[in-house]
């Protein structure tokens, strides 16, 4: 097991990256399983005491715990601090407090994201290096349903070290052995003698000792914390509408910012026509292009700047994208699924072979989905202020300092400056599902606030700027074969997507280097099906440029990939005319994890009851973020057409599970961040620039359309997996299955809508609901 | 200059009488509760009470209120700090996820019960309309009929 807390750590850092001949000599594995050069030593801060990276103790012994996660509604805060309380034998209460920390020490490197490999198995010299080199450079995020599985283990170690501090600390005072000292209740308690001392009196002698080596972790069968439901530490806060997001800073001499984006993506700033109208408008401090892209207005407030944005009348340069439509993509993507040398990401055994081979007809579908936007509930918005002496500090509601330390100094390096610091004050999100880990907003707010410098510059998108002008999920399209044996099970599956490779968009504007396009793994995620037994099998991908910036979309190719295959199975098992529950159970035979959540979820929907005419149940199944997830869906299909979905059914195994209430509702959001997307949610094209730009045309599911939601969470014997988004993956495709269950008709795109009338029928009705 | 009441606060403002009520909450006083959702009228994350109805303030130009009484979710909480009955119902459900659209959801339930004492999910459906990207429907149904239980034993 990898220590995370020791003196000699930094020692050890700073040699090791001094050179690879000094990283090959401490290379032998053994040595690397046990070295852990991560640790923040213990100090003094103040009154407080910091034990190490994570535990800090103040004098009346509240305890602050540093969580280097973003909290943006996961109820991460919670989570790992349940993990420290429990190692620290401390009752969760509000005697705890949770700090996203300003620093960016390695111990709150994301590492184990980029590298794929839990903490508590990690071990070996690429481990060893990419920990050091991600950790020096501060690669810090949320993100990739990832930081349970990536800080519980150091977390509690954490935990269990700093108390192990105050243990000792207390036999040293007491002068009696360790041995003999209990703690509970934030004391440390001598029963022999009935003495007992504070943690708040024990930390500052504590924080000064040497942190053990191989600290003891609480049995499981002792924890009283994790796997108990608690209640999430920053909700009081929230209810009461206390300032907490990146949007709610407020600072002394603030100014405010609106921008506008191009309306064909890559389209550049010709000219801004009235520059001197809009500078003369009311309140209004300045007009700025930015990198000749985009216009922002700077006021004394938002409502004067957006204002003055409004008026503006801006000539943009004309782009090859300039007539691009949806349509078009579309065909786009239907010519790529003919592409005759796509990307092989799998082939085993002979699909080929085996279709051809097969005497039962092939099945062949084509299946789509649209663009999309992330729609956070708060605007996208930055504070960075740029001091005469160019030290730096923003303020941003983000899913990663460095992105913001990044954006920072891209942005002032436009305006010619280079701060010689950068404070990253990471706030709540208000959502972020993918869209806060780009650098995009801060970039712009700091070249404003290198121009404006001594005065913090708060920059807020607009919706429409959110909706129409920011990041977007890619529009995907698929082409599915199987050959079924004699039993009606696939002999030969083959999967080919068409779409932009998302790594490679995101690395373009976000990364000093960019990787080529083929093989990119988020473009592909839920479209092998290794789950289930098929004994010849290829996945393949063909990337398909557009001139849309895509980027990180709550589960990604999940996001697509999974409505394809799992609606494909459904067609398979009709065309075996199987059950297409029993069909999953035959296909993941060999997988008995997943065949007990499938097993559960049928038991929750009572699988296999009638139900009335015009409505049907479909399922849907799918591994991601270590979870397993399986779905079924309820629909009420009326005769006009109009889907409603009235009961969403969802088991997990997200293997050991800390805060049980906050699984759950993960799932509940995330069924209806997919139930939104399946029913409603398109961003379209014309004349290359996206036709949506508010909640009136790109709706939003409201309370008279949420189903209701039963989730059964598994027992399992796997550490924690990923939940953030698993919830949202399988929705689509059980809606389509439920669909076809009750219509007989297969639905191949999204949204799903029985006819194009329907469709926006369905736009119209929920406005008319909002209107009244 | 419009005189109005936040909060049971007496309060002056001197600002363009177009600027929404939203903004001048934010902005000229510092008031965060409310936020900025969508800016048309159509999420709801900017309601407040104004003379006990709960509206949509980034439609609501100041110049309209002149006078009125605004309650924000942060004049919800009673004398001392007490959470009102809403609010912890939302603490006991569980409710927020990233918390956003909550003080508008909030300020919509408490004039809800005010109006309705008992509502059916229908009239939930009805009266509810704002948008919660985080999916927290199903507690914030539990935690009306939780708040409305309370209020009824009262
Ligand atoms: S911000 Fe007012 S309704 Fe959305
Ligand atoms: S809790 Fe995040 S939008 Fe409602």
């Amino acid at each position: 097991m990898p220590r995370f807390l020791s003196r000699r750590g930094f020692l050890i850092t700073g040699a090791a990256l001094g050179g690879t001949a000094l990283v090959a000599a401490v290379g032998g594995a053994g040595y690397l399983a046990s070295v852990d050069v991560d640790g923040l030593d213990g100090h003094l801060y103040g009154e407080r005491a910091v034990l190490n990276a994570f535990v800090v103790i103040q004098p009346d012994s509240r305890v602050i715990v540093n969580v280097p996660k973003t909290e943006m509604g996961q109820g991460i805060h919670t989570g790992l601090a349940m993990v420290v309380a429990e190692e620290l034998d401390i009752p969760f209460d509000d005697r705890i407090s949770v700090v996203f920390p300003t620093e960016a020490h390695p111990a709150y490197s994301t590492w184990f994201n980029l590298l794929q490999i839990r903490p508590e198995e990690a071990s070996g010299p690429i481990v060893w290096v990419g920990r050091r080199v991600l950790g020096q450079l501060g690669f810090i995020a949320t993100g990739a349903s990832g930081s349970t599985m990536g800080m519980w283990h150091p977390m509690r170690v954490a935990g269990a070290s700093a108390r192990h501090m105050l243990l000792a600390a207390a036999a040293a005072r007491l002068d009696v052995p360790a041995a003999d000292l209990a703690t509970g209740d934030g004391f440390v308690r001598h029963e022999a003698s009935g003495q007992h001392l504070s943690y708040g009196e024990l930390a500052r002698e504590a924080a000064l000792l040497q942190p053990p080596d191989h600290p003891a972790l609480k049995p499981a069968s002792e924890w009283r914390i994790i796997g108990r439901s608690q209640p999430r530490v920053d909700l009081p806060a929230k209810v009461r509408g206390e300032p907490v997001f990146g949007m709610d800073i407020a600072l002394p001499d603030m100014v405010h910012a609106a921008i506008r984006h191009a309306p064909v993506f890559g389209a550049k700033v010709a000219r801004v026509v009235n520059e001197a109208e809009v500078r003369a408008a009311p309140g209004v401090r300045d007009v700025a292009v930015i990198d000749g892209q985009k216009v922002a207005v700077v006021a004394v407030s938002w409502w004067q700047a957006e204002q003055a944005a409004s008026l503006l009348n801006i000539a943009w340069t004309q782009t090859e994208a300039n007539g691009v439509t949806s349509a078009e993509m579309s065909a786009r993507l239907k010519t790529a699924l003919g592409s005759t040398e796509p990307y092989e990401n799998i082939n085993e055994g002979d699909v080929e072979a085996a279709i051809a081979g097969s005497t039962s007809p092939t099945i062949d579908a084509t299946y789509e989905v649209p663009f999309l936007t992330h729609a956070c509930m708060e605007p996208i918005n930055a504070t960075v202020l740029v001091r005469d002496d160019l030290v730096a500090e923003a303020w941003v509601s983000s899913q990663s300092p460095m992105a913001i330390r990044q954006g920072v100094a891209r942005g002032a390096g436009l305006a010619g400056i280079e701060p010689i610091s950068v404070t990253c004050n990471v706030t709540m999100n208000g959502g972020a599902f993918g869209r806060r880990s780009d650098q995009d907003v801060v970039a712009e707010a700091a070249f404003l606030a290198a121009r404006h410098r001594g005065r913090p510059v708060k920059l807020i998108w607009s919706r429409e700027e959110d909706i129409a002008r920011g990041l977007f999920r890619s529009h995907a399209a698929a082409r599915l074969r199987a050959a079924l044996g004699a039993d009606g099970l696939p002999m030969a599956y083959d999967a080919l997507v068409a779409t932009q490779s998302i790594t490679q968009a995101i690395a373009s504007r976000n990364l000093p280097f960019t990787p080529g396009p083929d093989g990119d793994r988020l473009s592909v995620e839920g479209l092998d099906k290794l789950h289930y037994a098929i004994p010849n099998r290829r996945m393949r991908s063909q990337h398909v440029p557009s001139h849309m910036p895509i980027h990180f979309w709550r589960s990604n190719g999940f996001s697509f990939n999974t409505f394809f295959t799992e609606s494909f199975i459904d067609e398979c098992a009709l065309a075996a005319r199987a059950d297409p529950l029993a069909y999953r159970r035959a296909l993941l035979r060999a997988n008995p994890r997943h065949l007990a959540v499938l097993n559960r979820v049928a038991e929750l929907a009572k699988w296999g009851t009638p139900m009335a005419p015009g409505r049907g149940r479909g399922i849907a199944i799918e591994e991601c973020y270590r979870s397993v997830v399986a779905q079924v869906v309820e629909v009420t299909v009326a005769e006009d057409g109009e889907i409603t979905v009235d009961r969403v059914f969802c088991a997990i195994d997200a293997g050991l599970v800390i805060n049980p209430d906050a699984v759950v509702a993960q799932m509940e959001g995330g069924i209806s961040f997919g139930v939104t997307t399946a029913l409603m949610s398109a961003i379209t094209l014309d004349a290359g620039t996206v036709m949506e730009s508010n909640f009136h045309d790109f709706p939003m599911q409201r309370i008279a359309d949420a189903p209701a939601v039963e989730v059964a969470i598994m027992e399992s014997d796997e550490p924690p997996c990923g939940v953030g988004e698993p919830g949202v993956v399988p929705v689509a495709a059980a809606i389509a299955n439920a669909i076809h269950a009750a219509t007989g008709r297969r639905i191949r795109s999204l949204p799903l809508a029985i006819t194009e009338t329907n469709g926006e029928r369905r736009r119209r009705t929920v406005l008319r609901r909002i209107a009244t | 200059m419009v005189e109005l009441i936040i909060n049971g606060t007496q309060v002056t403002v001197e600002t363009d009488a177009g600027k929404p009520l939203l903004w001048v909450l934010r902005e000229d006083l510092e008031v965060l509760g409310p936020k900025y959702g969508c800016g048309i009228a159509q999420c709801g994350a900017c309601r407040v009470l104004i003379n006990g109805e709960s509206a949509p303030s980034c439609v609501t130009p100041i110049g309209s209120v002149a006078g009125a009484s605004v309650v924000t979710v942060e004049g919800l909480a009673q004398q001392g700090g007490m959470l009102s009955v809403v609010q912890q119902a939302w603490i006991d459900e569980q409710v927020p996820q990233c918390g956003f659209c909550q003080p508008g959801f909030i300020i919509a339930t408490t004039a809800l019960l005010e109006a309705t004492s008992q509502p059916t999910d229908a009239e939930i459906d009805e009266a509810i309309t704002n948008i919660c990207r985080c999916g927290t429907y199903p507690r914030i149904r539990r935690a009306i009929h939780r708040a409305a239980a309370i209020l009824a034993e009262r």
